[in-house]
């Protein structure tokens, strides 16, 4: 556990040295690369000299890494001259949309594939069985964006019963139950693009592990015990292939965050991802680096929570 | 582990679907300079539905977008290629030699292959790829730099355990030398674990070149499948999307497909416990 905890540490060091190292590399002046070139716009004399003392852009580089992890460690992420507001407070605005749609596709796409997986590899060699299999495959070969697009063309343009972009319906004045089902209207189509996208990986994970399950001798003995046939797929052979499943959520969740990046981006819903695309676009690199690590830090303390109720499932490790 | 691959591809119909559709996507990389016109002319015939002279039809500047479709097909080739071979060496170079050396040097590379994995490729890819514009080439490179990590720990156990098995001091007692154990057992009893992490990593490639080029990180001389659906997507208000958008998708995910058939196939081979039956 221990051993864990430190290799957390040194990917999030690899990160920052990174961050760091990265704007300072740029050819040109090292303000407009660390802040992009909006700050050049609003710069003055004065904001040159307190920006200059801000990096300690003017002492030795281990100095400027020293200030720089310093105020990460007081939680300021750096100020945006493009959203005109601190780099935190832009993010804090955008991480609940992305936390609804990740955390929705991630229920969903596991209980799907976790069930799915556990029919087929029940059934392993059957007609059912390759069918699904085969689907699955078709549709791991769909990358997230695309399939977004797929079901934006189809059923928001060509249908055009779904709306076609953002997380609710700009100055609308809709309230209680009206607002959910608005909200709900524009999260359909991104959560179903995420879903699918992320179905697959479970749907694959699980049925490998139901085959090898079934020919277990605990599945001879529960079969001896006179268990019904549902009852030996799911509480016995089905909860054992639910580990490898598990492991993988922190793993997988690096896959899911991507996902999210190009899902919010064709539909324009107004999450972190999208976020991430505005500042790249706009140049806007205390957001966009901002973003970046606050999407590294919640996908390693996500790896280390995995890691902890793992303990628990698993008495073994 | 010594695999008849040929047999193996031929008899499973997912392996030989993948096969036939990488040949397909080989040919059509191979031939672009004769089968097309040229891919970034720009002629007034602007938004023409398909025809015979433009079988996609035209883009919003009189591209011919089906020889947009081909030239794309060489980009994500190179860069699945390019990242596969790379990464592949990586990974085996310092996957075996950490087995094979040891001590602290065997303890940073696991520490690194560690980190690496739980860090989100495309979100590193992406920060360093928004201050350096990459070129093709030295996309391959910055993909590959952190693509190597799943392999290299395969390949480490593996060559581990390796080491110590029966058939290999077998060998060592008929008096075979270093270089002879190397070639006939080592190496193609790594075969497998090397083909399917090649596999892998070009899938990924693939994958990250054209989701890159989709957000605009992309190299502007090359033609890219991400880039041109990026570009479709602006005019989703028009037809043009159904010979546009639509083929250039459906390309890149059979590509996708391909190597997710090959790479599932080659598996189902390594492990015996799935390989039994007819499934």
């Amino acid at each position: 556990m221990k051993r864990k905890v430190i290799n957390y540490a040194v990917a999030f060091f690899i990160l920052l040295v990174l961050n760091f190292i990265l704007p300072r590399l740029m050819p040109g002046d090292p303000l407009s690369a660390i802040y992009g070139e909006e700050v050049l716009v609003q710069m003055t004399p004065e904001l040159k000299a307190r920006l200059i003392e801000r990096f300690a852009l003017n002492k030795a580089l281990w100095e400027q890494f020293a200030s720089y992890i310093l105020s990460l460690a007081k939680g300021d992420l750096g100020y945006s001259y493009y959203q005109n507001a601190p780099v935190s407070k832009v993010i804090f605005s955008h991480l609940p949309w992305t936390l609804l749609l990740m955390g929705l596709a991630t229920v969903f796409s596991s209980v799907v594939g976790i069930i799915l997986g556990i029919e087929s590899g029940w059934r392993r060699g059957k007609l059912t069985d390759k069918t699904a299999l085969t689907g699955m495959m078709v549709l791991s070969g769909f990358p997230s964006f695309f399939l977004g697009i797929v079901l934006l063309l189809f059923f928001a343009v060509a249908l055009g019963f779904l709306p076609l972009q953002g997380a609710k319906t700009a100055y609308g004045k809709l309230t209680g139950g009206w607002f959910i089902l608005d909200i709900f209207k524009h999260l359909v189509l991104p959560l179903t693009a995420l879903t699918l996208a992320e179905i697959p990986a479970n749907y694959l994970l699980t049925r490998n592990t139901m085959i090898i399950n079934v020919r277990e001798p605990f599945i001879l003995t529960a079969r001896a015990k006179g268990l019904s046939d549902s009852k030996i797929r799911y509480r016995h052979a089905g909860r054992n292939s639910l580990l490898p499943v598990v492991t993988r959520i922190g793993i997988k969740l690096g896959i899911i965050v991507t996902g999210a990046l190009f899902v919010e981006i064709i539909f324009s819903y107004p999450g972190v991802g999208n976020l991430i695309y505005t500042s790249l676009l706009m140049r806007d690199y205390p957001v966009l680096q901002g973003s970046l690590i606050m999407v590294t830090v919640f996908v390693l303390l996500i790896n280390l929570g995995v890691d902890l109720i793992y303990k628990k499932l698993d008495p073994r490790t | 582990m010594h695999i008849r691959y040929w047999e193996k591809l031929e008899k499973d119909p997912f392996g030989k679907t993948g096969l036939i559709l990488v040949i397909f996507f080989a040919v059509l990389a191979a031939v672009a300079p004769f089968a097309t016109q040229n891919p970034t002319a720009q002629t007034p015939l602007i938004f023409k539905p398909p025809s015979i002279t433009h079988p996609l039809g035209t883009n919003d500047v009189g591209q011919d977008i089906w020889s947009r479709l081909v030239w794309g097909a060489r980009t994500s080739f190179l860069v699945g290629l390019g990242v596969g071979v790379l990464s592949t060496l990586l990974a085996t170079l310092l996957g075996a030699s950490a087995a094979l050396i040891g001590g602290w040097y065997e303890e940073v590379v696991i520490r690194t292959v560690d980190a690496l994995l739980v860090i989100p490729t495309v979100i590193l890819v992406i920060l360093i790829a928004a201050f350096i514009t990459p070129s093709i080439w030295l996309l391959i490179v910055v993909i590959s730099l952190f693509r190597w990590q799943g392999g290299a720990r395969i390949i480490r156990a593996q060559t581990l355990s390796l080491r110590k098995s029966m058939h290999i001091s077998a060998a060592k007692s008929f008096g075979a030398s270093t270089s002879y154990i190397l070639f006939r057992h080592i190496i193609p009893d790594l075969g497998p674990i090397l083909v399917v992490s090649f596999i892998y990593s070009c899938r990924m490639a693939i994958f990250m070149e054209a989701g890159l080029a989709f957000i605009g990180i992309s190299d502007p001389s090359v033609i890219s499948w991400g880039k041109m659906m990026h570009h479709a997507l602006n005019f989703y208000y028009l037809d043009v999307w159904k010979w546009w958008l639509l083929p250039t998708g459906m390309a890149l995910s059979a590509f996708i497909l391909s190597f997710t058939l090959l790479s599932y196939c080659l598996e189902e081979a390594m492990d015996p416990r799935l390989g039994e039956g007819n499934a």
